[in-house]
């Protein structure tokens, strides 16, 4: 539904993205990632058609922003700027309805309505915009990127400033979108979000660093790893370490009561090792396959350097 | 270009306007002084210096002159004919006014909406640049025709209680409806395309009303020329000076529509 081919954006001398190419599919969450200035804002903001990419193309279902087809490629797209850019002096509901208008729907008052009531604004549709808490401008800024029911949704930061309920809200929310078969990117720089919603993560630092479903990122900086909870420090898990590299285990390291290891293959290897483990006299309580956070991938990919595992996000093997 | 967008648009600045009241002062302001000032000037003035216009040589000369150009004056005596040469005048004062006052309203629309960063979800509708650029002087625009009709409907209700008839019906010409009907709106449309031009290229709104200012400053040359006897506007002259003002706002709205570059207004302005 998304395709960026090899888009370049430069503000004078300065590039702010360098031929980042990606597609993203309808009923897809995308999630770019990226420190402070990596350029996520102005590759949202080629997609949604507010500029141009100095090189490369991009193409919204399978058209480009032409001067012909730019009004009604917009029509197809909600857009959640980065400030939610509310009209303070009008009320919830005028600021809604006006958008509605504009994207030319044909009842504005019931698509206001529609989008107000699952942010629960509907109770506050006569307040003006700017009495609102700043969770309750997010929503109401939400709710505008959604009142046309556009089929790409393209979201930066949607759950900055929202108390967890709220975001929580917003992440069922999107998912009801992908389920719906929207196309739907976010940039955010929380990374348990991206975590929990995005099918395929981009991560972005001026250019393309890595890009790919969150588990496979995972897999290909950190490789897979097995972890070995024991019971006790006896016997001494610096014993038990040598044990497993004697049972063909490599890269193998004790931290306190737990033993992390690389197998050739995590489901062959796995039940040997446990069993050598217990022979060697072992009280295992858990065995499971590490899970780094996002954050460590994202942590490791922009900044190569080493990065303790937090291996407390687990799935068993 | 779709109308249902413009009108939109148009909407809710008009809804912004009614929620802050303060934003129309200043039409409000400049309309009640330009009703009432020719007043002070014909009728106040006279009493409180105990001297009659008529009194005046070098302005009896100028309108002994203007007899030969302004319709309605012939018929009348001095003393009114004097009355209806200042009155019809002063009416040009309902074309200064509009403008001065629609282009506080015009100067801040597109910087506020940058100040606001209302902008940028704006320009992600399908609205295009021509739409939201007319639609912004439209809503400039329609306030200031509001107080322009009330403004020249109390000072014609002055002029019937004040004056006498003949004086009344000496200012209801074709003259006063060019004037007021044709050259009035498209000045003030002219004016304000360009206020709006400039405000989508500044970063406050002060700039923009101080650029635009200058745009009022040949309908003030107009009134001083006539009152000074220097040259009389006539229907055909007036009609003229109504033609260029659509060229002039036609024009402007090719050049504000140029001018506005979405991008460096999302991408430089922080």
């Amino acid at each position: 539904m998304i395709s960026a081919h090899a888009i370049t954006r430069r503000y004078g001398a300065r590039t702010a993205v360098d031929n980042v190419s990606f597609d993203v599919r309808g009923g897809e969450v995308f999630g770019l990632l990226g420190p402070n200035g990596a350029g996520k804002t102005s590759v949202l903001r080629m997609l949604a058609g507010l500029i141009p990419p100095s090189a490369g193309t991009i193409t919204i279902g399978g058209r480009s922003f032409t001067r012909d087809q730019a009004a009604a490629i917009r029509g197809r797209i909600g857009f959640l700027t980065e400030t939610p850019g509310l009209w303070d002096n009008l009320t919830v509901l005028d600021n809604i309805c006006v958008y509605a208008r504009l994207f030319g729907m044909p009842r504005p008052a019931l698509a206001a309505e529609l989008v107000l009531r699952p942010f629960d604004l509907w109770d506050r549709r006569g307040d003006r915009a700017g009495l609102l808490s700043k969770g309750m401008k997010q929503k109401l800024a939400l709710a505008r990127a959604l009142v046309h029911e556009p089929e790409i949704v393209l979201l930066d930061e949607p759950t900055a400033n929202l108390d967890p309920q709220t975001s929580r809200m917003v992440r069922d929310l999107l998912l009801d979108l992908r389920a719906q078969g929207r196309a739907v990117v976010i940039s955010t720089h929380n990374l348990s979000e991206v975590e929990r919603l995005a099918d395929r993560v981009a991560l972005l630092s001026c250019t393309l660093i890595a890009i790919g479903e969150p588990a496979a990122l995972r897999r290909d900086v950190f490789g897979r790893r097995l972890r070995v909870r024991l019971a006790s420090g006896y016997p001494p898990p610096k014993q038990l370490a040598a044990v497993a590299i004697h049972a063909g285990a490599h890269d193998v390291r004790v931290e306190k009561h737990e033993l992390s290891m690389v197998l050739e293959s995590l489901e062959a290897g796995t039940p040997a090792i446990v069993r050598r483990l217990v022979d060697a006299g072992a009280e295992i309580r858990e065995v499971f396959e590490e899970q780094p956070a996002l954050e460590e991938v994202y942590l490791k990919l922009l900044h190569p350097k080493p990065v303790p595992v937090d291996p407390r996000r687990g799935a068993r093997a | 270009m779709k109308a249902d967008r413009v009108a939109a648009l148009v909407g809710k600045e008009l809804r912004e306007f009614r929620a802050s009241p303060t934003a129309v002062l200043p039409v409000v302001i400049l309309m009640t002084i330009s009703m009432l000032l020719p007043f002070i000037f014909l009728y106040l003035v006279p009493r409180m210096t105990g001297k009659s216009l008529t009194s005046d040589p070098s302005l009896q000369q100028v309108v002994t002159a203007a007899r030969a150009y302004l319709p309605g004056l012939a018929s009348l005596d001095a003393e009114e004919a004097t009355q209806s040469f200042f009155l019809q005048q002063f009416l040009m004062l309902f074309l200064v006014a509009p403008i001065v006052g629609a282009v506080s309203l015009a100067a801040y629309s597109v910087v506020g909406e940058k100040q606001g960063r209302t902008l940028e979800p704006l320009l992600a509708t399908p609205l295009s640049t021509a739409e939201l650029l007319i639609a912004k002087v439209l809503a400039s625009f329609l306030p200031a025709l509001v107080a322009e009709a009330i403004g020249v409907a109390g000072f014609f209700a002055l002029v019937s209680a004040l004056g006498s008839h003949a004086v009344f019906q000496s200012l209801l010409t074709g003259r006063t409806a060019v004037l007021l009907g044709i050259v009035g709106p498209f000045g003030a449309l002219a004016a304000l395309q360009g206020t709006i031009a400039v405000s989508s290229r500044v970063n406050d709104p002060r700039s923009a009303q101080q650029i635009a200012i200058i745009l009022v400053l040949p309908i003030v040359v107009m009134l001083a020329g006539q009152i000074a006897g220097t040259f009389f506007l006539t229907v055909p002259m007036l009609l003229g000076v109504a033609l260029v003002m659509v060229g002039v706002w036609v024009l402007l709205i090719m050049l504000s529509v140029a001018l506005f570059e979405r991008e460096s207004i999302l991408t430089r302005w922080k």
